[in-house]
């Protein structure tokens, strides 16, 4: 027997899954991605570098930024082109943008229904309108963020190899440091409506995230130093969807909030790391639920660090000059982390500066399998004690803690 | 009061932004309630029991027999359906890939393709009548916004039929394709989006499709020519959001 779940709601994308029923217990469970493929790998082939940033944001809305900057590192990488201190604070200004936007959409408008029982966020407006109002205004500042940084709210395309068509301006940046500051009670609020969910899905046995807290040179896991994506992770096409799966190892892995946390507690802001240590002990149990939490945190990191960020750069004064960047041969790999993950941009480049190959591995692709083991675990307990509306309901759940962002898994690729 | 009249939001494939634009209306989304019910928001409620829409608005492209079934649905239950973004207008960025969709999934998925139903990925417009589309990778959020009020209100909404190249005059930013030697494809591109990318300083990249009528491809592309771009980087840049005309 095999019991079909409805298409996936409040998830950005279109994905469903299939829980395969023998001799009365769950037997597997497969998560199918059906969003058709949209093949980005082929549209930037070819193409010259300058142009291919705007396109790589087009895979996805919600982190459109972190695909132009994982595409920009891949390209500088490449290019063998690095920048300065001010380019770098600004591009990360732009990333901690999208961290606040993305996990306010996630945590208000698409999980805290589930948390006080309501179909969404516009029928739970009317019993609690506060709650609604402070995501939404914790996500326009996200939002102004990546107007400045980005250009515009959705597939600006201001951030371009060797720095920026436009800088923000010195107003711009003291109203970052003002907001930041008068929002910070709204997200310590949230950490703790958040930490009141309850553990479930799959305990995560392997983390993996960037060496830096938004990006980095290589990634790192739980067990071991730097490394290329090349080196440990595996991806194969799946006959039932349209996302490839990755093992690490051999093994499902997960990225995202939780695993950046606990991978790298020691980079976040004081106020971050004290609502870390408070929740460790329930964090480090590695439950995938408790990725709402870790996104929690973060927004306090987020509107932390643009703080600090904000004022260092008005403290240095903006140059606002860009970086010379010359066509020439070569291979470079971006490692960003997007809200709900890593994510990889792998290009090679040739001597008249066109793209020979690309390579995009996206978070909901790397977190694939730990979804189909999480989804696995929950309706194994589950299957035969609750009825079926109930389990399906928290299967939902459990594939809304990932924020999975099916319309960037839809892409991955080698050629 | 009145009755609100029932608006569907369907999500073919795509990246997700024409529908989260929606919700990017903030407070003016509320105003939008005070007109509109939404009967089915995929992103937004977990609620699906309508089957009948005043106002249907249709994102992506189709890619997949699912998205084509959605269309039909979409088109058979609704009064009025607007094409939503570039995607449903010109198949934008996953519609330029000139291949044929079995050598696509063949790079993409390797030897064994893939089972399921790919279509080759083509724009609303390619399948269905449309009674208004709107472009843009995203369409500025106030457009869909005035679209909606027009129609609450009984007004035909109207089409814009302007170059981008006006609204960046209105702002008064400096020409890049003159002034900086950019690529800009600000001249013949569809206006509305009050010339963002210029705003930061940057060529239009023509995400809103080209403007049908009196523009001029064959100067734009003389222009382009004579500030050193070569024929292939032109021609995929005219092609990028547009290949499929509506």
């Amino acid at each position: 027997m095999i019991i079909e779940l409805r298409e996936f709601t409040r998830v950005e994308g279109n994905g469903k899954a299939e829980i395969v029923i023998e001799d009365g217990e769950v037997k597997d469970v497969r998560l199918k991605i059906i969003e058709g493929p949209r093949f980005f790998e082929l549209l930037t082939l070819g193409r010259h570098y300058y142009d291919v940033p705007d396109l790589e944001a087009r895979i996805c809305a919600i982190c459109y930024l972190s695909h132009s900057v994982a595409s920009v590192l891949g390209i500088e990488r490449a290019l063998g082109v690095e920048v300065p201190e001010e380019i770098a604070l600004i591009r990360e200004l732009g990333l901690i943008g999208e961290l606040l936007e993305s996990h306010s959409l996630h945590l208000y408008l698409l999980v805290a229904p589930d948390v006080f029982g309501y179909p969404d966020a516009i029928r739970m407006a009317t019993k609690h309108g506060e709650l609604v109002k402070e995501g939404l205004a914790l996500k326009a500042f996200g939002n102004r963020i990546r107007v400045m940084v980005g250009g515009r709210e959705i597939h600006g395309i201001n951030v371009k190899p060797g720095g920026f068509g436009r800088y923000p301006t010195v107003e711009e940046l003291e109203r970052v440091e003002k907001e930041s500051e008068a929002l910070l009670r709204l997200a310590r609020r949230a950490v703790r409506l958040f930490a009141q969910l309850d553990p479930y899905g799959a305990q995560a046995k392997h983390f993996v995230a960037t060496d830096g807290y938004l990006w980095g040179e290589k990634l790192i896991s739980d067990e071991e130093g730097a490394f290329h994506y090349t080196e440990r992770i595996e991806e194969r096409s799946l006959v039932y969807s349209f996302a490839k799966q990755s093992h690490y190892k051999g093994e499902a892995f997960f990225v995202g909030a939780l695993p950046r946390l606990l991978l790298k507690s020691n980079m976040l802001t004081p106020g971050a790391k004290r609502l870390f240590e408070e929740h460790r002990e329930k964090l480090e149990t590695g439950y995938v639920s408790y990725n709402n939490l870790a996104q929690a945190i973060e927004l306090v990191y987020s509107l932390e660090r643009a703080n600090e960020i904000a004022k260092t750069l008005l403290d240095r004064g903006i140059e606002g000059e860009n970086v010379p960047v010359e066509p020439r041969e070569g291979e470079g790999i971006g490692y960003v982390e997007a809200p709900r993950g890593v994510l990889i941009h792998h290009y090679r480049i040739d001597a008249s500066g066109k793209i020979s190959y690309s390579n995009i591995i996206t978070p909901t692709a790397l977190n694939h399998a730990m979804m189909e083991a999480s989804l696995l675990e929950e309706a194994r307990n589950l299957y035969g004690k609750a009825d079926e509306s109930a389990m399906i309901g928290r299967l939902e759940e459990t594939v809304r803690a990932f924020d999975p962002c099916i319309s960037c898994s839809v892409h991955i690729v080698r050629l | 009061m009145m009755d609100k009249l029932k608006l569907g939001v369907f999500e073919l494939t795509d990246c997700g932004g024409c529908a989260l634009n929606i919700l990017f209306l903030y407070e003016k989304l509320f105003d939008l309630l005070e007109f509109y019910e939404i009967t089915e928001f995929h992103m937004a409620t977990s609620l699906s029991e309508e089957n009948h829409y005043d106002v249907a608005l249709v994102t992506g492209t189709v890619s997949t027999q699912r998205d084509l079934n959605l269309l039909k649905e979409a088109r058979n239950h609704s009064d009025y359906l607007i094409a939503l973004g570039t995607c449903a207008t010109h198949g934008s960025v996953q519609g330029s890939v000139e291949l044929p969709i079995r050598e696509k999934l063949k790079a993409v998925y390797g030897d064994d393709g893939n089972p399921m139903r790919a279509l080759d990925s083509k724009p609303v417009v390619e399948y269905v009548a449309v009674d208004f589309a709107l472009p843009g990778c995203p369409y500025d959020k106030n457009e869909v916004y005035q679209v909606l009020m027009d129609i609450a209100k009984g007004i035909e909404p109207v089409r814009k039929d302007y170059p981008v190249c006006v609204e960046c005059k209105l702002n008064e930013y400096e020409c890049v394709l003159v002034k900086k030697g950019l690529p800009c494809l600000g001249p013949i591109t569809y206006g509305g989006c009050n010339a963002a990318c210029i705003w930061s300083g940057l060529g239009c990249i023509g995400c809103r499709g080209p403007l049908p009528g009196e523009v001029n491809p064959a100067s734009e592309y003389e222009i382009l020519k004579d500030l050193g771009y070569d024929d292939e980087y032109i021609i995929r840049k005219f092609k990028t959001f547009a290949r499929w005309e509506p």
